[in-house]
């Protein structure tokens, strides 16, 4: 039963180009699909670990500056006699960039956060990503500051003698991202069930008692970090190569905001939580701007939020587990009295 | 008599808060195999004793040795996984999740996978995941919650709330046991039933020791008894010397007169 829902749910996902159609909803499709994963790794802390980390669009940004400049080439000065020149290198050198980088500083704000948790954390990721906004946009020599990073080339795949071709436009693209998606969903599945992942729920469910069995809580807070920074990365590349072009507002506010609506809107602390924020509401607004008047959209979209929040606190996920289980503990016992009925017929 | 060796060596340790002199010039031992209660009235300096030994607190002097090793300064967890594992007075779970998902994180210390291999899902993470999952019910059903592994631990009533957390405790395995009141709360046939608990823990060859204001607990399954007042150690003796004491008599009656 559970396997054939999942099968479903795969043959949908892989099929999608073939029957969407239109070129834009599959656009809307990748754009999403990169939330996704972004709200996955959000998840992660927040929903695992417990804490919120308000900059996370940080590691989003980092992952779109590195591999977009590592693919373009880059140029730094050192006073004036020294500079470190890149010469372009292939997108997925690229890509791996970006991860790493992205992880690099989730190793940093894990580290950071040693003493600090809660609402000191909070602060702490929000002002790193901010000062990272100003570099962005203050760097001009390498990053080109306002005026964009522009040119990013695309995904290539590139077999020496039998076929090389660049991934352009948005079928490949949608590939590209439903595997980065995958391979973040088994990432986290398998570290959240292991005893890594055991050790980061104790961490948000009960610090004290967490350490005093052993468990060095600082430890799995700076991975998840790392985890959680790294795959926010990979979703900040693969943003960069379809897009083509980041500003500084890649490090946006607003980002945040939108990855934390996903997550708890979904259910934080559930594997699909994310998920299932994450396409309502990726789509809902396309949906609401084909069929509503303007003014009326965000007032909707708000009010839906509200209503959510309201009514399924613990989100949508665990809600509707909890549906699921009453039904089926309500299914199994008239079967049981049925049965009985047959027996003294 | 068998030959004694000391597990934990407490040597004159002192505890301040700003002018409070929580405890001072405190000095006691844990022998191996043995169940030590430390007892007093309320604000004796028990649990700041407890907490220090368990590295939650720092005492600002004096030494804490565990097996030889000074302990003092580690971390919790670094003391945790020594061996020395304590239970908090406050029921401390983790309440929203099962029963049993309690237990299996409290067998972390027990656990030797490294998080890469989980994350390649190696053959010997999941013969590993399913040994904890045995151990854990074993634990449950040690502690005498068989029948509740699957509930949320927050859903317990306050007595088996109590026993998990003990559940959680026993399984980080330790060689010894800090017990904090484990009984506060519980009706006489669980107290008893703790009672039987405790000497099965101890045929693990887990030493205890025992804070608790259950005094014929205490009398009944110490093998010494430790005395603090106001920080300090008024004495330190077998359950049936401690009961004749007149400073402890003095210290809990308040008053000099004879006790019939």
């Amino acid at each position: 039963m559970k396997r054939a829902f999942i099968g479903l749910w795969l043959a949908i996902l892989i099929s999608a180009p073939l029957w969407m159609g239109k070129s834009y909803f599959l656009h809307v499709s990748i754009i999403t699909g990169i939330f996704i994963i972004a709200s996955m790794s959000l998840n992660l802390l927040l929903g695992f670990t417990g804490q919120l980390s308000l900059g996370h669009v940080m590691f989003f940004g980092i992952g779109a500056y590195f591999s977009a400049l590592v693919s373009l080439g880059f140029k730094l000065e050192f006073g004036d006699h020294i500079a470190l020149v890149v010469p372009p290198q292939p997108v997925w050198c690229g890509f791996l960039a970006g991860i790493g980088a992205a992880g690099f500083f989730g190793w940093i704000v894990g580290k950071i956060s040693f003493k600090v948790r809660g609402a000191y954390f909070v602060i702490v990721s929000l002002s790193f990503a901010e000062v990272l906004r100003l570099v962005a946009l203050n760097w001009v020599s390498l990053t080109q500051g306002p005026m964009a990073l522009i040119n990013i080339p695309p995904f290539a795949i590139d077999i020496p003698g039998i076929w090389q071709g660049k991934l352009y436009g948005d079928v490949p693209n949608y590939y590209i991202v439903l595997c980065a998606a995958g391979l973040s969903y088994v990432i986290i599945r398998r570290l959240v069930g292991s005893r890594a992942g055991r050790a980061m729920i104790a961490l948000k469910e009960n610090e004290a008692l967490a350490t005093s069995i052993g468990i060095d809580v600082t430890h799995y807070l700076v991975l998840a970090s790392i985890v959680a920074g790294a795959i926010c990365g990979m979703a900040g590349s693969l943003y960069a190569h379809y897009i083509g072009i980041i500003d500084p507002d890649v490090f946006s506010f607003i980002y945040t905001v939108t990855m934390i609506i996903m997550v708890i809107i979904g259910g934080k602390g559930t594997l699909a939580g994310p998920i299932v924020g994450g396409l309502i509401f990726g789509f809902f607004p396309e949906f609401l701007r084909g069929n509503v008047p303007p003014e009326i959209q965000w007032i909707v979209y708000g009010g839906l939020m509200i209503a959510i929040v309201f009514m399924l606190p613990e989100g949508i996920v665990p809600a509707f587990k909890q549906w699921f289980r009453v039904l089926r503990d309500n299914a199994a016992a008239m079967w049981s009295s049925r049965k009985q009925a047959a027996v003294k017929d | 008599m068998i030959a004694r060796t000391t597990l934990l060596d407490v040597e004159n340790i002192a505890i301040r808060f700003g002018g409070v002199q929580a405890i001072s010039g405190l000095t006691f031992s844990v022998h191996n195999h043995e169940l030590l209660s430390l007892i007093g009235p309320n604000g004796a300096g028990k649990t700041t004793a407890f907490n220090a030994i368990s590295g939650f607190l720092r005492p600002s002097s004096g030494r804490i040795l565990y097996r030889g090793q000074i302990i003092n300064g580690l971390k919790p967890y670094q003391i945790a996984s020594l061996g020395l594992v304590r239970t908090f007075q406050k029921t401390s779970l983790f309440e929203r999740i099962s029963v049993f998902e309690n237990v299996l994180i409290g067998l972390h210390r027990h656990a030797q996978q490294k998080s890469w291999e989980s994350l390649l899902a190696l053959p010997r993470v999941a013969r590993e995941e399913a040994e904890l999952r045995d151990r854990a019910n074993e634990i449950i059903s040690f502690v005498g919650l068989g029948s509740r592994g699957g509930g949320r631990a927050g859903a317990l009533a306050y007595g088996e709330q109590r026993l998990l957390g003990v559940g959680i405790a026993l399984a980080a395995e330790p060689q010894l046991i800090m017990l904090d009141e484990p009984v506060s709360g519980m009706n006489p046939t669980e107290t008893i039933r703790f009672m039987d608990m405790l000497q099965k823990i101890r045929q693990r060859g887990i030493s205890i020791l025992l804070v608790e204001h259950d005094m014929r607990m205490v009398m009944a399954v110490s093998d010494r008894v430790v005395v603090l007042n106001y920080g300090r150690l008024i004495a330190d003796a077998i359950p049936d010397l401690i009961q004749k004491d007149p400073e402890v008599i003095r210290v809990y009656l308040g008053q000099e007169k004879k006790i019939a």
